[in-house]
């Protein structure tokens, strides 16, 4: 049993799974690891929610699918960014900015 | 970009559906397996990995299922799943779903049948482009608001109007006697004459050859061309497009044909359809007024005209402009157009003014739209039977957290299926309504011209089949929706019958009982009136004789008489006719009582009457006779004299008028020897030397004023030879055949038949057909109700199988138990009566107006239906509870 993670704020997951495919293509379990790492732990995707996210992204452009070989000579489903997607990245992060901003400024004043 | 790649998403995972899942179940499972391995690389023995990994998954289906539901489609994937799954549900109740089809169709089938009659006379737009810019134009009198114009009014309006691109005047169309080669024996066809911009204006363009070119009306006799109905032009010519340029004879003129009409213009009446167009300018081969010149008489109203809007102009503005130009007319002619006004009509006004039958066209919709309804109550009622029989699939649906939305939409989806399924059922019943009013055609139309109902399974009338389907699921499907999906889960999940004898629940059915009820009771007296309505015009007494009489028309001018020919030949047939062996007597007449021609009118100022200021002259009705005539038709003559030889063209004028009329004018009636004035108080004067009984002139008219003017004295072309027989009438038709081949053997002879056959068709067999229709609505009405009476109190029955029970085995006789199922059916009867009752008086309002204006309430109906519709619904309800009474309680309190 893993010890219960921050359940993922709306729009962020979109934001993650974009952000850990920069590292290169992955399949499914290779981007809820890269994510478990990059967030130290904090957020672990169950695949009820990363593999609807990651189906609905390749219909929308930003990713794209393909079959290849995993570690152990395994068929799995890899993903990997597409130019749309990096371009997503940007707004996605530079959206997530301003909300980060906000709601810091919004907790600071007294 | 992203829309092409939805798009592309959207048909792969549409179209490539097996591929996509298979996909998807790989992906996931590959998931799985390496979880696993993940895990016992970290340590995890085999099983407690696999166990771990499943955990962390969440379920392979489950994931799955999620991921569908974020694809694109996956609306219409779920609306696939519930068609596939509501078929499936249907087709586990095969009678249920028949009879629910057969009920719908029988509702759809009927209104859209009906509603292809109103189609057909009133909203089926011209057949021409941009119909809707084509007004009509009409002359208006104290009398009549629909009068043609002459030529020279037409030719004024045509010049003088600013409002329109085009105005286009024809005649209607009559008998023409066409023969393709010169010397043969001329056959009847349809003719019209139209104005050389007839085509043009309306925007027809010819199948092949030419129209008419715009001066081609102009110069009177001088271009003897015609254009031929596409109809005509297919059986006459073999579709042979040669034929521009050939010469036809037409009521014995040589024309040469110059185009053929295309399929898409059959002509722009609701019936005629032209087999033959000629233009205005050949009006002396046509014209019908022998005593008028058609060129020049502003009075020879022979005309209808049409004119096309232009774009920018109000019909507002046309009015106006017409208005003033009928004034203009009757400052300058105020004779022959004193109080005559002009008024322009849409084609709905045209349609609803010229014609009457649009109003059974009507009166049938709103017949057919309460079977419709009655159909619809059924099906719902039947429906929510089943969905209180499935409350508990439904239940177990809602509790593993079905949305009831997603509920409410799979069992409207259902009735969705079902109310297609009746309506394609619908649509071969409406075909097969349609092919019955077709089937009826000859009996419509006793004539030889080409006209036709104008009753289509067109385009039109399909979609209002579908939109009917759409209406009668909404109608039928929503409530049992509703209503089955607001279940008490704890108590649905309980029992495997949930009726928790709510008030609430039972109440919405019974109002269904009540509509039923009261629809089909409004059914049963309106086709009750309608029978008794028709039934009443002819006991009326019609006032003449019908049995033992021949009848045949002639038309002289078909090929060529003028107008002393024509008398001549009349004489010469009524004193052939005199010697023939078997024939007792003979009368010639313009028109015959229930004929199809229209009689003419008669303007006319009664001497020493004070007229008016406002008007100069009155209007009857009219008919041109012989001597012969009141005694062959059996029209008593009440006071004065017949025709006689004596009243030739030299002698004192005559007139016989009827009694209506003698009681109209001359408040004692006797109007024997007084005078009136033809056209106006300056006009010639006739005496009146006689009155005859009244007759009536058609099923459905009310007596009118009726002036009969003597042959010799009022030359007419087209006349009706009536012939009393001792015999069989039709023995005569050989001998007739040869006294009139003798005369001339070119003479064609129309409608030779049988006057009592004839008569039969148009007063008996003719309303039959409209009785037969609302007939057999108020039967399926009837049977509607029955069957859902009789369903609701068997459902009522076996859902209380077991209180039934535990009442006898306590004492109950099966007479309680009776009276306890029985009693509620029947307040519900009685509650439906009383509103039935009312929407079959407000019904009969209806109709009075519009048909038969009989006034009054016609009690009889009522004392009819009433009891008949008690006795079967009391029937309905007396099968199910007498089974309910012979339960043994025994078996009831084992049950279910």
């Amino acid at each position: 049993m893993s010890p219960e993670p921050e359940s993922l704020l709306q729009g962020t997951l979109d934001l993650l799974i974009l952000k850990s495919l920069i590292a290169g293509e992955m399949h499914g379990l290779g981007v809820s690891r890269r994510i478990q790492q990059i967030t130290g732990g904090t957020f672990v995707v169950k695949p009820g929610s990363l593999f609807p996210a990651l189906h609905r992204m390749e219909e929308e452009g930003w990713i794209s699918a393909f079959w290849g070989e995993s570690e152990n000579n395994r068929r799995a489903k890899y993903y990997r960014l597409t130019k749309a997607g990096s371009k997503q990245l940007e707004v996605e992060t530079e959206r997530w900015g301003r909300i980060t901003w906000a709601i810091g400024q919004a907790l600071e004043t007294s | 970009m992203p829309l092409l790649a939805k798009a592309r998403s959207f048909l792969r995972n549409f179209f490539q559906f097996r591929r996509v899942e298979a996909d998807l179940d790989q992906e996931v499972n590959a998931h799985l397996e390496m979880l696993i391995e993940e895990k016992v690389r970290a340590g995890m023995p085999l099983r407690e990995a696999q166990r771990a990994a499943r955990i962390e998954l969440g379920g392979v289906e489950q994931v799955k299922e999620q991921v569908r539901e974020a694809r694109t489609g996956a609306l219409l994937d779920s609306l696939l799943q519930d068609f596939r799954f509501a078929i499936r549900s249907l087709r586990r109740t095969p009678g249920l779903t028949a009879f629910v089809v057969v009920t719908l169709a029988l509702g759809i089938g009927m209104t859209s049948g009906t509603f292809s009659m109103l189609d057909g006379l009133i909203f089926r737009p011209y057949p021409v482009p941009h119909p809707s810019g084509v007004v009509t134009l009409v002359s208006t009198t104290h009398d009549s608001p629909f009068e043609n114009f002459s030529y020279r009014e037409y030719l004024d309006i045509r010049d003088k109007t600013k409002s329109y691109d085009g105005v286009i005047a024809y005649a209607p169309m009559e008998a023409v006697g066409f023969s393709a080669e010169p010397g043969t024996t001329p056959r009847i066809k349809g003719g019209m004459m139209v104005s050389g911009n007839y085509l043009r204006v309306l925007g027809v363009e010819p199948r092949f050859g030419r129209s008419f070119r715009d001066d081609e009306d102009q110069a009177p006799g001088r271009d003897a061309v015609v254009v031929l109905g596409p109809e005509f032009w297919k059986r006459e010519f073999a579709s042979d497009s040669s034929v521009i340029g050939r010469k036809v004879r037409l009521n014995g003129t040589d024309f040469t044909v110059i185009g053929v009409a295309p399929d898409t213009f059959p002509g722009m009446s609701t019936f005629g359809h032209p087999d033959l167009y000629m233009p205005l300018a050949m009006a002396r081969v046509f014209s019908t007024n022998i005593q008028k010149n058609f060129f020049e008489d502003r009075d020879d109203r022979e005309l209808l005209v049409k004119a096309r809007l232009k774009a920018g102009a109000t019909l507002e503005q046309a009015r106006n402009e017409l208005a003033v130009m009928a004034k203009n007319f009757e400052n300058e002619y105020p004779l022959i157009n004193r109080s005559r006004g002009a008024k322009v009509y849409t084609q709905f006004q045209t349609r609803t003014i010229e014609d009457e039958n649009w109003k059974f066209g009507v009166i049938f919709v709103i017949l057919a739209l309460a079977v419709l309804l009655v159909a619809c109550t059924n099906v719902a009622g039947l429906l929510l039977s089943r969905s209180r029989a499935r409350a508990r699939e439904i239940a177990v649906r809602l509790a593993l957290g079905a949305g009831r939305f997603r509920l409410i939409r799979l069992l409207l989806t259902e009735s969705l299926i079902l109310a297609f399924l009746g309506g394609l059922a619908g649509m071969a019943i409406g075909y097969g309504v349609i092919e019955w009013f077709h089937s009826k055609e000859s009996i419509v139309f006793m004539t030889e011209l080409p006209v036709a109902i104008p009753f289509h399974m067109d385009k039109r009338v399909l979609l209002a089949c579908v939109a009917l389907s759409v209406l009668s699921a909404l109608l039928c499907g929503l409530a049992p929706a509703l209503q089955s999906t607001r279940v008490d889960l704890v108590n649905a999940l309980k029992s495997a019958d949930v009726d928790v004898p709510g008030r609430k629940r039972l109440w919405g059915r019974n109002l269904l009982v009540v509509a039923q009820v009261s629809m089909s009771l409004m059914l049963l007296t309106a086709s009750f009136l309608m029978a008794r309505g028709f039934q009443h015009a002819l006991l009326d007494g019609t006032g003449f004789t019908k049995d033992h009489l021949l009848m045949t028309s002639f038309d002289p001018r078909l090929i060529q008489y003028n107008a002393t020919q024509t008398q001549q030949f009349y004489k010469l047939l009524a004193e052939r006719m005199r010697q023939t062996a078997g024939v007792q007597s003979e009368a010639l007449t313009q028109n015959i009582p229930f004929g199809i021609d229209d009689y003419t009118g008669v303007e006319f100022v009664p001497d020493g009457f004070q007229m008016p200021p406002d008007r100069a002259n009155f209007t009857s009705t009219m008919d041109t006779v012989d001597e012969g005539y009141f005694e062959t038709q059996g029209i008593p003559i009440l006071r004065g004299r017949a025709f006689l030889p004596t009243d030739t063209a030299d002698a004192l004028r005559v007139a016989v008028v009827n009694e209506h009329f003698a009681k109209h004018y001359w408040s004692a009636g006797d109007a024997v020897g007084k005078h009136i004035r033809l056209d106006s108080s300056a006009g010639t004067q006739v005496e009146i030397v006689g009155v005859a009984q009244t007759i009536k002139n058609g099923s459905m008219d009310p007596p009118v004023d009726f002036v009969y003017i003597p042959l010799a004295q009022h030359p007419v072309a087209r006349m009706v030879l009536m012939v009393r027989s001792s015999g069989d009438p039709l023995q005569l038709v050989q001998p007739i055949k040869d006294a009139v081949r003798a005369l001339d053997p070119n003479m064609p002879m129309m409608q030779t038949r049988s006057y009592e056959e004839f008569y039969l068709n148009q007063a008996v067999r003719g309303p039959r057909i409209a009785i037969d229709l609302v007939g057999s609505m108020g039967l399926i009405g009837l049977l509607l109700t029955v069957a859902g009476l009789y369903g609701l109190v068997a459902y009522n029955v076996s859902r209380r199988t077991r209180e039934i029970g535990i009442r006898m085995a306590l004492g109950a006789a099966s007479s309680d138990v009776l009276r306890l199922v029985m009693g509620k059916g029947l307040v519900l009867v009685g509650f439906g009566t009383v509103i039935g009752l009312a929407m079959g008086f407000a019904l009969e309002q209806l109709m009075n107006s519009m048909l038969f204006d009989s006034g009054g309430v016609d009690i009889l109906a009522y004392v009819a239906v009433v009891p008949t519709m008690f006795l079967v619904t009391m029937l309905a309800t007396y099968l199910p509870a007498r089974r309910a009474s012979r339960i043994a309680p025994t078996q009831a309190l084992r049950y279910e």
